[in-house]
């Protein structure tokens, strides 16, 4: 077989440029909503630990109140907002439900997620400020 | 590859879809309110939150609901958040993120993660019911 016979069966591998991501706004958002997977982790991981210092007793227990701590959770809420608003707006496409044999409207499936996403956010403060009295 | 193979992995692959769904609306619906009153109101002194004082944060944490509940909001999303950075990875060209061994530790992780949150909750203050 000659070189350039060689050369052609070669195989043709491409690669996407690093910057791929930043080229198109929709890319970019695409990337920011994956993303939002890291910080949401690590703010969860900060609540473990929270709880775990609860095992270390009254005199050495002290919630976090650092600015950095602040600025952090500031960061993470506004990733934690941006994951919430585009996975709950997927949720009309994703979900399909019959009633009496007949579909439920995308929007009122996706009105209904963020309608139980305003529920759980007003049960769930209520409780965290209630049981701290 | 056999018939039984090729189902044990589609159910596998069922499984771990159920779990990134279940997990992507559970952080969509709890993560911001929690980040929001423990992460920033409470350690602003805006409101009182149950976390910044220890006996307040033990009552809680001691009642089984609230171990459940923790359990969930802590482990379940750790399964969305494998897949979605491990496709992260491969849309940034790391190939490797497709492979085996890296859906081992991914969603293996994850998995870990499940079990360290009910040690964690199981070890740090014992369950009082009533």
């Amino acid at each position: 077989m000659s070189t350039e016979a060689k050369a052609a069966l070669r195989e043709f591998r491409w690669h996407m440029p690093a910057n791929w991501w930043t080229r198109n706004r929709h890319y970019f958002l695409y990337v920011v909503r994956e993303f939002t997977a890291l910080p949401l982790a690590l703010w969860l991981l900060w609540l473990l630990v929270e709880i775990k210092r609860a095992g270390d007793g009254p005199t050495r227990y002290a919630p976090h109140e650092s600015t950095a701590f602040v600025v952090f959770s500031v960061i993470v809420l506004l990733f934690a907002l941006y994951h919430s608003y585009t996975f709950l707006s997927l949720t009309g496409v994703i979900i399909r439900l019959k009633v009496f044999d007949r579909p439920v409207p995308p929007r009122l499936i996706t009105l209904a997620m963020f309608g139980a996403w305003a529920g759980a956010s007003v049960v769930i403060g209520f409780v965290l400020i209630w049981f701290a009295r | 590859m056999s018939e039984e193979v090729q189902h044990r992995m589609a159910h596998t692959h069922l499984i771990f879809w159920f779990l990134f769904s279940l997990g992507g609306v559970i952080a969509a619906l709890l993560i911001p309110v929690h980040v929001l009153i423990q992460g920033i109101l409470g350690p602003l002194h805006y409101v009182l939150v149950v976390d910044r004082h220890y006996d307040t944060w033990v009552q809680v944490l001691g009642n089984p609901l609230v171990k459940l509940y923790l359990l969930v909001l802590i482990a379940v999303p750790f399964y969305h958040f494998a897949h979605r950075l491990r496709y992260l990875l491969v849309d940034f060209g790391v190939h490797a993120a497709k492979s085996v061994p890296a859906q081992v530790v991914f969603y293996g992780g994850a998995v870990v993660m499940t079990f360290v949150t009910i040690w964690v909750l199981l070890t740090t203050v014992p369950i009082k019911l009533g």
